[in-house]
């Protein structure tokens, strides 16, 4: 067991004017999770403190915060590989609203997936069987089905942390893996959406995205390729 | 405004080398416009006025050392842009964005090095 010393960004907005950093002292194994730092925050020292998480286990997204000024899921990352001289520092997602601690509005997140129309859309009849699909095919949108919708990326993004209509990366890895399937119908609405002034031009290329996906989607290439396909209207 | 609220808030955030790389492009754009603005200014104020202010500012932007982070500016900013378009034109390279940053550096390093040799030369010679 090692002693890990955890400071974390506080803030209630019915009693707080302004954040605070919480200071909790834990006891841990090398090789538990910060999540496990965090549960032993809340479980034994000070139940108020507030976090989202389900499945603990880097599957549901829930659990996506800054830690150590880094987007990260807290169920993916071992205590050992981010303590820094004894110490963790964790605070909630920028450019969301913060309800409370470590939670975040993500209301305004998830209106932008939905803006892009994140499911199939094909009108005609499939038959009596699926839709048959190459392998191929199937491998042109492969990186963009391991989205979780955790908004590590698009918290990361500083294009949204300037402007909260833009509709961040995480909704265009969405779009990605629709438009570029080949039994979906819907690429021009879709690009539609994301050609106008708050699309995906408003990406910079900064790769922050990238840096902070916890299932490793190359989500700036995923954009840049979106990008192609609305400046040659190509999608296949 | 915006600026400065995405460069505080890129400052709190630890990006690592790519975000750095976009916030000096930011801050070297602003630099290259600020530049242009006090050298427009100076014109027309020589020029409409025979003012001295003109003259004043002329002799900040021709100073070694102004010249010295202008060039830095100009050649940075045209580099990672160039390099950014690149990546753009061609995602498929996206994969190897930290090595192209590291190529940007060693194609900046030489052509600020003779910049920074040339006007050091010509400060040298009272030009």
């Amino acid at each position: 067991m090692i002693k890990v010393h955890l400071k974390i960004k506080r803030f209630n907005p019915e009693k707080d004017k302004k954040p605070w950093w919480g200071e909790y002292d834990v006891e841990v194994e090398p090789t538990d999770r910060v999540l496990d730092a965090i549960h032993e925050v809340k479980w034994n020292i000070d139940g108020t403190l507030a976090l989202r998480r389900s499945c603990a286990h880097g599957v549901c997204g829930s659990d996506a915060m800054r830690i150590n000024g880094r987007n990260r899921l807290a169920c993916h990352r071992l205590i050992r590989d981010e303590i820094q001289n004894g110490q963790i520092t964790i605070e909630p997602l920028l450019g969301l609203r913060v309800i409370k601690d470590l939670i975040v509005d993500m209301e305004p997140f998830f209106a932008h997936y939905r803006s892009i129309m994140p499911y199939l859309v094909n009108d005609t009849d499939p038959g009596p069987r699926e839709r048959l699909q190459s392998p191929e095919d199937r491998a042109r949108f492969d990186d963009t089905t391991k989205c979780i919708l955790c908004a590590a990326c698009t918290t990361s993004c500083p294009s949204f942390w300037a402007r909260g209509e833009y509709v961040g990366p995480a909704a265009i890895v969405q779009a990605h893996r629709f438009i570029f399937d080949s039994r979906d119908q819907g690429a021009a609405e879709r690009l539609e959406v994301l050609g106008d002034s708050n699309g995906v031009w408003r990406c910079r290329t900064v790769f922050n995205c990238t840096e902070a996906c916890p299932r490793g989607i190359e989500v700036t290439k995923a954009i840049g390729e979106v990008k192609q396909a609305i400046a040659t209207g190509k999608v296949r | 405004m915006q600026n400065l609220k995405v460069i505080a808030q890129g400052a709190r955030y630890r990006g690592g080398n790519p975000m750095w790389s976009w916030l000096l492009h930011r801050v070297t754009g602003v630099g290259m416009v600020l530049f242009v603005v006090a050298h427009i200014t100076a014109s027309f104020l020589t020029q409409r006025f025979g003012s001295g202010a003109g003259m004043a500012i002329n002799a900040v932007y021709e100073s070694p050392a102004f010249q010295l982070v202008m060039y830095f500016c100009v050649i940075y900013h045209a580099l990672n842009g160039l390099r950014v378009i690149i990546l753009d034109i061609r995602p498929s390279l996206m994969r190897f964005q930290r090595e192209t940053l590291w190529l940007q550096w060693l194609t900046f390093v030489p052509i600020y090095a003779l910049a920074v040799l040339l006007i050091l030369l010509r400060a040298a010679s009272g030009e």
